[in-house]
């Protein structure tokens, strides 16, 4: 085949022209085999420039066409849409980054006029052996399925759902509403909250787009983003399972409270009158905050950080709702005494600072203590504990409140086992990036909300409900085709030896083994072309489509000759 | 990993036969439905591994041959490829080449599912070209060197061997530290154990004295092993060395045909893949000045060494297939030592150790990184 290369090269304004002798370097390119166009341009990725590349590839025929410029990250696909105009297949297409990884990193104009000879010449040996890529289009399904019916999962299937997309809410209770549905007020505004929880999931019921699942867990879901075969089985029934179809799936299955029977020294489920922060949320929802006896507490204790050694992190909300319920007390009992056993207070913000202020001023003891125990005495409940001042000190009081963690649901691990979403050292569902995509999730269509991926509070969990529901409105539109990734991996039917080593490090469950054959099967619709399988085959079986043995060695030769 | 139990039984005549015995008395127990056991060739030259369903001809194995024509992983892998079968099967293999097995395993290469691996203290194999001048006499000479635990004769790397008593099958015959006409059945797995239950042998007995002797003789060859191996660093070590070692190479590709964890169904070298067409031979031929051919000779003993160095057993077969004595094997166990040793793996020592490729550590290999950092 001939192959008539064509290399333009952008001065980016004085980005890269002034660190660049570009003349020199069209001189070096230009006798160049296969290169038959060598041009320099003000700004490529301009409306002119854009207009310039496409008559270019046209006028000049161009087989394949390699633009040294700046990252891939920054204008790959504007000049890949280029090429598409230009009825250039846009995998035929190389970008040299001779800005970021060039011109901008030296003084020395003389050296990095020779490495951009270097790039281009690499770019050039590998567009060569460039093969072209067609697109795939899939039908999608514009359905969603959350997993969960907490306050994370109610907001999101209210958002989602509309005539065109179904909602299917699975909850493994039997009513909606998690925890947030104990609480009587929130923290801050000290606004009622289960009223509105309760509305919310009248809302649900009478919405027809949703379809609640109570007393159900989800059994399977394999597929990819835009199609996945979903099972949900009722857990108290012999029934066989409901099979859906959905596009994408929330994971909103929330958090549950360390147990504090496992910090003996607290005396829970020892001692009465010793109550976790939700057995207090329920107490003060009826009403009445009373002692076992039927008696009203004259002081109340709340020890915050309850196990937080144990889990080794900061559960971040029970320093803020130990503040409310110190709120709950006063308002209800005006006289009693309350004392805060804390560690470290983590009250971050510009209200949450305020609203501890303003409590502090009603009469409260915050001491800062360790090596806290509990134990009867009388009628009462004794706190042993070491001051500040390294000092051991006692105190009695009527209850104890105790703040625990906040710790991950135990059906995370079998959901994350279901879904392929891994989980963090806590056993939190893990995000895609921490700070760039943190409601994302490794598998493209699966989301994670609210407290199943750490504790969260409530307007931090509405706000991820209102994220992934923006995420999956922009990109699961009913009726548009979805296009899959083109870079994808294939395993060699002969080189593979079928040791499944690549099904253990794919991600996304994109590989099945075909028994018959004995052989490894990438499945291109899932495969996201990660390369874990090509780094991990032991035979050299598996290869990514456009990062070819030939095209990374053709690449770097040119690169070190 | 598993506590190695043992006991110590009387031999009858000589090791060989004991085996032999065990074998026989666990098929009539049913234990085993069928052995797979070295056995000598009608013309008297040569061994080769023989599934045995007949139990009248078990009387027949050489349970310790004295060369390796073919490296049992090899033969066990040829069983049980394509899954496992129904039949329960005992194999009779060296030390090297249980952990060859127990690699090939790992790569789904051979199923050990209904597999019980007798292994035995190894005193090495005679290197097949040197068996091959005269089987009679170096028969004798084997016989002779078994019993005086004398090296000198073996492959080279049989000489430098640190794992010829390693235990990483179900059982394993001890002769090291035994008293005269005695010597150790061991057990490292829940089959060995349930095995010897069934053959009425109480796996109580002491092996400190088997396992003083061992660690004594491993010692003593590792001291060896990293002499010899330092020794031939200083001949192979930089390009030019290296490309010299191998310039011999014919591109036979007779050490990868009988390497025991070479396991690709298509060797790359034998693919499309490195065949070029002469624009691309006359480019290189053009930046170099010249070219020579077969070409990429090198390349494949990198390619190799790359892909099975891992996994090396140090077991010799290659060197023993080697038409042009280039000294192969010597040459792996070295790269091997090191490259196992960067993962702190040693390939074959457990099923339930993951090989490197897979087995995720957060921190590892700092050693690595750039010194500037």
């Amino acid at each position: 085949m001939e192959r008539k290369i064509g290399v333009y090269i952008c001065e980016c304004g004085p980005n890269i022209s002034e660190k660049i002798d570009i003349d020199k370097v069209i001189d070096a390119i230009s006798p160049y085999e296969d290169v038959s166009v060598v041009e320099k341009f003000k700004l490529l990725c301009s409306a002119d420039g854009k207009k310039f590349l496409e008559e270019q590839i046209k006028k000049n025929k161009l087989t394949h066409l390699v633009v040294a410029a700046c990252s891939p990250k920054e204008h790959e696909k504007t000049f890949m849409e280029v090429c598409e105009n230009a009825e250039l297949n846009p995998y035929l297409f190389q970008l040299a980054n001779i800005r970021e990884q060039c011109a901008w990193i030296t003084e020395d104009k003389n050296e990095a006029t020779k490495k951009a000879i270097r790039l281009i010449k690499a770019a050039i040996g590998r567009v060569r052996y460039h093969s072209s890529l067609e697109k795939i289009e899939i039908d999608s399904i514009p359905d969603v399925l959350v997993i969960g019916g907490g306050i994370a999962g109610i907001e999101a299937s209210l958002q989602l759902a509309r005539p065109d997309r179904k909602v299917y809410l699975v909850e493994k209770t039997s009513s909606l509403g998690g925890l947030v549905k104990n609480f009587e007020k929130t923290f801050l505004g000290m606004k009622p909250v289960s009223d509105i929880v309760n509305e919310k999931i009248h809302e649900i019921e009478k919405n027809e787009n949703i379809k609640v699942f109570t007393d159900s867990e989800v059994e399977e879901a394999i597929g990819f983003f835009g199609n996945f075969e979903v099972n949900i089985k009722r857990t108290n029934e012999e029934t066989e399972p409901v099979e859906l179809s959905v596009g994408a799936v929330i994971l909103a299955t929330g958090a549950t409270l360390f147990n504090p029977e496992k910090n003996p020294e607290y005396g829970y489920g020892k001692f009465d009158n010793v109550l976790t922060s939700l057995d207090f949320e329920k107490m003060n929802l009826t009403g009445k905050i009373l002692l076992k006896d039927g008696t009203t507490p004259k002081s109340v204790s709340i020890i915050h950080c309850v196990g937080r050694k144990d889990k080794e992190y900061c559960s971040e909300i029970c320093c803020m709702y130990s503040l409310k319920f110190i709120r709950y007390l006063k308002d209800k009992l005006p006289n009693i005494s309350v004392q805060n056993f804390y560690s470290d207070l983590v009250i971050p913000g510009k209200t949450d600072q305020k609203f501890y202020e303003e409590t502090k001023e009603k009469n409260v003891d915050f001491i800062r203590s360790s090596n806290i125990s509990v134990a009867k005495k009388g009628n009462q409940l004794n706190i042993n504990y070491t001051d500040e001042n390294n000092n051991k000190k006692s105190l009695l009081t009527d209850m104890i409140i105790l703040s625990p963690a906040l710790e991950p649901t135990n059906d995370a691990s079998k959901i994350a086992e279901i879904t392929g979403v891994s989980r963090d050292d806590e056993g939190f569902f893990a995000e895609e990036h921490e700070k760039l995509n943190p409601i994302s999730t490794s598998t493209e269509g699966i989301y994670i909300v609210g407290c199943a991926k750490g504790p969260k509070n409530i307007s931090d969990t509405i706000v991820q409900a209102e994220a992934a529901s923006g995420k999956i409105l922009s990109s699961l539109i009913p009726g548009r085709k979805l296009e899959p990734e083109v870079k994808t991996s294939y395993i060699s039917e002969s080189f593979c030896i079928g040791c499944k080593t690549c099904l253990s490090v794919c991600s996304y469950g994109a590989i099945i083994f075909d028994e018959a054959k004995k052989v490894s099967v990438v499945n291109e619709v899932i495969c996201r072309g990660c390369g874990n399988c090509v780094a991990a085959c032991p035979s050299g079986a598996a290869t990514i489509k456009h990062f070819k043995f030939n095209q990374l060695y053709q690449e770097l030769r040119e690169a070190v000759k | 990993m598993n506590k190695l139990k043992g006991a110590l039984i009387h031999v009858k005549s000589n090791i060989g036969n004991t085996i032999i015995d065990l074998l026989e008395k666990s098929i009539d127990k049913g234990i085993f439905d069928a052995v797979i056991v070295p056995m000598k060739v009608p013309a008297g030259d040569s061994f080769v591994y023989v599934l045995v369903k007949d139990k009248s001809l078990i009387k027949d194995g050489v349970p310790l041959p004295p060369t390796m024509f073919v490296q049992g992983a090899k033969a066990v892998s040829s069983v049980t490829r394509l899954g496992e079968g129904n039949m329960k099967i005992a194999a009779v293999i060296r030390p090297c080449e249980t952990r060859a097995t127990i690699e090939l395993s790992k790569f789904g290469q051979t199923n050990l599912e209904n597999f019980t691996i007798i292994s035995m203290d190894c005193p090495g194999v005679l290197p097949t070209s040197d068996f091959l001048k005269d089987p009679e006499k170096n028969m004798e000479i084997f016989n002779e060197a078994v019993k005086n635990w004398d090296d000198k004769k073996m492959r080279p790397v049989c000489q430098i061997c640190d794992k010829s008593s390693m235990v990483s099958g179900d059982l394993h015959i001890g002769t090291l530290g035994a008293k005269k006409d005695t010597c150790f059945i061991i057990s490292n797995s829940e089959k060995g154990n349930d095995i010897a239950e069934k053959l009425g042998i109480n796996l109580k007995d002491n092996l400190d004295s088997w396992q003083t002797q061992v660690k004594k003789l491993s010692e003593e060859k590792k001291k060896k092993r990293i002499k010899a191996h330092k020794e031939l660093k200083s001949k192979v070590e930089g390009i030019d060395n290296l490309v010299e070692s191998f310039s011999q190479c014919i591109n036979c590709h007779n050490c990868m045909r009988v390497c025991p964890v070479c396991f690709c169904r298509l060797c790359y070298f034998d693919s499309d893949k490195v065949k070029h067409n002469a624009d691309d031979y006359l480019t290189r031929a053009e930046i170099k000045g010249s070219m020579r051919f077969l070409p990429d000779t090198t390349l494949f003993q990198m390619g190799r060494m790359m892909h099975m160095s891992l996994y090396c057993v140090s077991c010799g077969a290659c060197e023993d297939a080697c038409s042009m004595d280039i000294p192969v094997a010597q040459i792996f166990s070295m790269i091997a030592d090191q490259t196992q040793g960067l993962f702190d793996y040693v390939s074959g020592r457990s099923l339930d150790e993951p090989v490197p490729l897979v087995a995720y550590k957060k921190e590892e290999l700092h050693e690595m990184e750039d010194a500037n950092d």
